[in-house]
């Protein structure tokens, strides 16, 4: 009887398993994740360090200041950034750039329409700090990820 | 403190330049920074002869800054048909994130609408700023650049809030036959400099949100030399002091602005000081379509009992110091970094009552 249970927990789990797998690629393609050079010692950044950073205040990271980098390489990758991270809608957060430029003269953040040239300019440099659909970066080795943003 | 040798701006500019090119060699990476505000507006007010200096027919600001690491290096140029200045030229080091210490000429921190837009038009909802926020050379009666040194600092304040501070100290403007001279980072330097502190305390219910509540100060020694300027004043110098408080508050498709201030100008000894108390309160309300309504009211009490405020009206046919106003306007961004804005006001001023129709297109490049 014992034995029929565990071939039973066996069965399901490799069902599960096999489910998952098959599923995986549908799922990495809705998962968006922030992302770092592999090269980078940034181990975690949270919310409020990410809305800073993409706001265009200073983040640092053992001393360095990290540099964001903007995805604008789909409407739904920003539509989503500016839902789930900046929390505003895109002309606010255009002239909250702007108005941290007339203050301060601070740069803002650099972005990019390709998703390859945003990849290897996050590779290029470990004090970047971007986001991309899972399924772009997942099996590139120069890329590390450190969490997943927003999935559907 | 003694008139400035015009070797002072080249001084700056090329400490600046140094400044840049030693971060530059330092360290691996740079970050540049380059935008422009453009405005073009258009204005008729009735009982006035000419449009006054508020009101140029085109203008562009141009911003620039480098950051390099915990260096920064940051100006802002003004163009418009009548001048070109540059207004603001600062140097920096940021000790810690958010703190930074400036050397250079600034906008006073105890301005709540300067320190917030600055000369960018295209950021600023309305077309034209309060009165008692106006700019030198647009008869503004509170001094605005100071050349000396500036201290910001953001701190957290529990786990969303956050305190700011601001602190400047440096060579106030001296009032001259023309009117009150800032130091001038590019051309001459008429007249006698003396001190002014100024400071601002706020606290931010966000870390990283617009709004804002706080607390002004300021303090200008005023040396006065030349043309009407000392007949009028009956004094050689006009110490201000001002105590002020402020709003910006955002809240979802709200926004209140406002500002009071009280001035207290002391004049040599044998003659009447002097106070007065002027303010502003703004509202703007987001609509659909990227419209923006907006309606401003400005107060003062004792300006026209005033000889220092007195000094600023040259009788030109245009309105320098207004008493109060009413104003009322829509904006509408009609596409990314382009508005288009209408503004009607009521003004009285020290001498006549009038009318204004303004009508502005601004922008921001790139």
């Amino acid at each position: 009887m014992e034995r029929g249970i565990s071939v039973n927990r066996l069965t399901a789990t490799a069902v599960l398993l096999t489910l998952l797998t098959v599923a995986a690629p549908a799922l990495a393609g809705e998962q968006l994740v922030l992302i770092v050079s592999t090269d980078s010692k940034i181990e975690q950044l949270d919310s409020l360090e990410l809305r800073k950073l993409f706001l265009g205040l200073t983040v640092t990271h053992n001393g360095n200041r990290l540099r964001p980098v903007l995805n604008e390489s789909d409407s739904r990758v920003q539509e989503i950034f500016l839902q789930n991270i900046v929390s505003m809608s895109d002309i606010t957060y255009d002239r909250r750039l702007l108005r941290l430029a007339l203050i301060q003269g601070q740069t803002q953040p650099t972005a990019y329409k390709d998703v390859g040239s945003l990849i290897k300019v996050v590779a290029a440099d470990p004090s970047a700090v971007s986001y991309a659909w899972l399924k772009d970066v997942a099996h590139d080795t120069r890329i590390r990820i450190l969490r997943v943003l927003w999935y559907d | 403190m003694s008139n400035l040798s015009p070797r002072t701006p080249l001084l700056c500019l090329v400490s600046g330049l140094l400044w840049a090119n030693l971060a530059i060699a330092q360290h691996d990476h740079s970050s540049g920074e380059f935008e422009v505000f453009v405005a073009a507006e258009a204005f008729h007010g009735t009982g006035q002869q000419r449009a006054d200096e508020a009101d140029p027919w085109v203008n562009a600001d141009v911003i620039f800054g480098l950051t390099q690491h915990q260096f920064r290096v940051f100006g802002e140029f003004n163009a418009s048909p009548d001048e070109g200045d540059l207004e603001r030229f600062q140097m920096g080091f940021e000790f810690v994130p958010e703190t930074v210490l400036w050397f250079g000429r600034f906008h006073q921190t105890g301005s709540a609408w300067n320190t917030e837009h600055h000369h960018g038009q295209y950021l600023q909802t309305d077309i034209t700023r309060p009165y008692i926020e106006r700019w030198e050379d647009e008869q503004g009666i509170i001094p605005q650049h100071i050349t000396g040194a500036l201290f910001e600092s953001r701190k957290s304040v529990g786990s969303e809030s956050a305190i700011q501070f601001s602190g400047g100290v440096g060579a106030a403007p001296a009032l001259t036959s023309t009117g009150m001279d800032p130091i001038d980072l590019i051309g001459s330097n008429p007249g006698r400099h003396g001190l002014s502190v100024t400071g601002r305390i706020a606290y931010l219910p966000e870390y990283v949100g617009a709004s804002s509540v706080g607390l002004l100060f300021g303090h200008d020694d005023l040396t006065a030399s030349g043309g009407h300027t000392l007949p009028t004043l009956r004094s050689s110098r006009a110490d201000l002091t001002i105590y002020g408080a402020y709003i910006d508050w955002t809240e979802e498709t709200w926004r209140v602005v406002g500002a009071n201030y009280y001035v207290d100008v002391t004049l040599d000894q044998g003659t009447r000081n002097e106070s007065f108390i002027s303010g502003y309160l703004q509202v703007e309300r987001q609509l659909p379509r990227r419209f923006t309504i907006f309606g401003r009211v400005e107060e003062s009490s004792r300006m026209q009992e005033s000889r220092y405020v007195a000094l600023f009206d040259d009788h030109d046919g245009d309105i320098e110091i207004a008493l109060r106003r009413q104003a009322l306007g829509l904006r509408w961004d009609y596409a990314r970094r382009r508005a288009l804005t209408l503004e009607l006001a009521h003004v009285e001023s020290l001498e006549q009552r009038s009318n204004e129709v303004r009508a502005q297109w601004s922008a921001a490049f790139p």
